[in-house]
């Protein structure tokens, strides 16, 4: 009996280092998930070795995913880099009954209404993806390379307001990291702060 | 119009030395823009503050937000003679969440703001200050706002302080962090996973948090371990994973319950 709780305890803190060593960090392979998507479809992420993979946080009623989307900055983006092949994956980790949580048909609608185009939109209202990852605000955006390294982990762009009017004067962080990684260039701000409203995590 | 601005107006119109603002509603949020002095006097600083009260549960942000949220912004139009300096920033509170932490401020603050005066100002003229806000207000969700405040300034050789807004003016410094006193000493390490900032008070410290001033240096959520020293205390701070670049200095803000908060800014050697 004993032999067997100390077993079990040694599982379980090999589990824990386990989850500390996935933590998402830059210059690390990013940790492996599995997914569903809003029309039923799952994805694990090592599905999509060989390109480059976008992850970007969202909640529809926060003002700063509302200022990328309301001026189709969002949008814009997806568009530009999924016709470059990049992989894009809008994840969404309110948990029911939080701001920003929707059911299936009710992303599908959003994303009609919006002109939205990521390859797909992630639903992870138990925020196990979130944590995977740390997401801590909405959009946080992370970048993963075609071996599947971790080069991108932050803020979409430089200014961290709620205002679309800064857009026009803003760096793009996300696009910026894409084009010197498909360059070949190392990426210049592989980590900022992430701006926007929390995520807001099933507690 | 509540009594204390019928009586202003009355005064303003006898022409005494007062200065006038007015209450602004704005989301959850009520704030106003006031002058610890009745005038500001040609050559010398006038403490303007810009007061935040609160609905309950909601609250704004210190300049490290922390995880999520963002700063005040206040942008001044002061006319010429005049120049605002910094926000001085009240200590903290830390709003954690199971995974999230955020530091900023509950119920209500008032940002202090020094404004210098020139000396060529001629007294006995008025001044109208100008100033557009702009913040993010949250409590499960967030509301940015921004609002338009004004302050009509008497300017006089013999100002005092306004006895109405007082108390406000006096709380309100002693929130601000000040330097460490002259015979504690603080000093920090870098390790490899973490901070420790060293401080000797002469005196055991049995509590003590600290608000780091950049964000993306400190993991917000993770608990801070305070070690009691015969002479102070040891506070180990968990690095962010998110720590890329060396940090030469440890800057931010050392909370002592009850007592005066004091301001850190050491070096931080690798160890």
């Amino acid at each position: 009996m004993r032999n067997l709780v100390r077993s079990a305890l040694y599982l379980f803190a090999l589990f824990i280092l386990l989850v500390t060593a996935l933590a998402a960090r830059v210059g690390e392979a990013a940790p492996d998930f599995t997914a569903s998507d809003s029309n039923g479809k799952t994805h694990h992420l090592s599905d999509y070795k060989g390109k480059y993979v976008v992850l970007e946080w969202h909640n529809q009623g926060c003002p700063y995913t509302r200022k990328h989307y309301d001026s189709g900055n969002m949008q814009h983006l997806q568009k530009e880099w999924t016709a470059k092949g990049v992989v894009w994956f809008t994840v969404i980790s309110s948990a029911p009954g939080t701001q920003g949580y929707v059911t299936a048909g009710e992303e599908n609608e959003y994303v009609r209404k919006t002109k939205a185009s990521p390859t797909a939109v992630l639903l992870d209202p138990d925020g196990n993806l979130g944590h995977l990852y740390a997401a801590r605000t909405t959009p946080h955006m992370y970048i993963i390379d075609p071996r599947g390294t971790l080069i991108y982990n932050g803020a979409i762009d430089d200014h961290p307001t709620s205002d679309a009017a800064d857009i026009a004067n803003s760096r793009n962080y996300v696009s910026s990291a894409l084009q010197a990684a498909m360059a070949g260039k190392p990426v210049t701000d592989p980590a900022t702060r992430p701006y926007g409203c929390s995520v807001k995590y099933k507690d | 119009m509540p009594f204390r601005r019928v009586m202003s107006c009355f005064f303003l119109l006898a022409c005494c030395n007062v200065s006038w603002s007015e209450k602004i509603a704005a989301k959850h949020t009520q704030l106003e823009l006031l002058a610890q002095q009745t005038a500001a006097s040609p050559g010398q600083q006038v403490w303007l503050g810009v007061h935040f009260v609160l609905e309950k549960g909601w609250h704004i942000y210190w300049v490290n937000p922390g995880d999520s949220g963002q700063p005040p912004v206040l942008q001044w139009q002061l006319p010429p003679g005049f120049s605002a300096g910094e926000i001085q920033w009240p200590r903290p509170e830390k709003m954690q969440t199971a995974h999230l932490a955020d530091y900023g401020y509950h119920d209500d603050v008032l940002l202090l703001v020094p404004v210098q005066a020139s000396k060529s100002l001629s007294a006995n003229s008025r001044a109208e200050i100008g100033l557009d806000a702009k913040w993010l207000v949250c409590r499960e969700v967030c509301l940015p706002d921004h609002a338009q405040l004004h302050l009509a300034l008497s300017v006089s050789s013999s100002p005092k302080d306004d006895p109405s807004v007082a108390p406000l003016f006096t709380n309100a410094h002693k929130l601000v962090p000040q330097p460490l006193p002259r015979h504690w000493k603080a000093r920090a390490e870098s390790r490899k996973g973490s901070f420790v900032l060293i401080v000797d008070a002469g005196r055991p410290l049995r509590q003590a948090e600290f608000f780091p001033l950049h964000a993306d240096q400190v993991e917000n959520v993770a608990p801070q371990k305070l070690s009691v020293l015969a002479r102070g205390a040891q506070i180990a701070l968990q690095k962010s994973d998110q720590l890329l670049k060396p940090v030469p200095h440890l800057q931010g803000v050392l909370v002592l319950p009850g007592e005066t908060a004091y301001t850190i800014d050491v070096p931080a050697a690798e160890r």
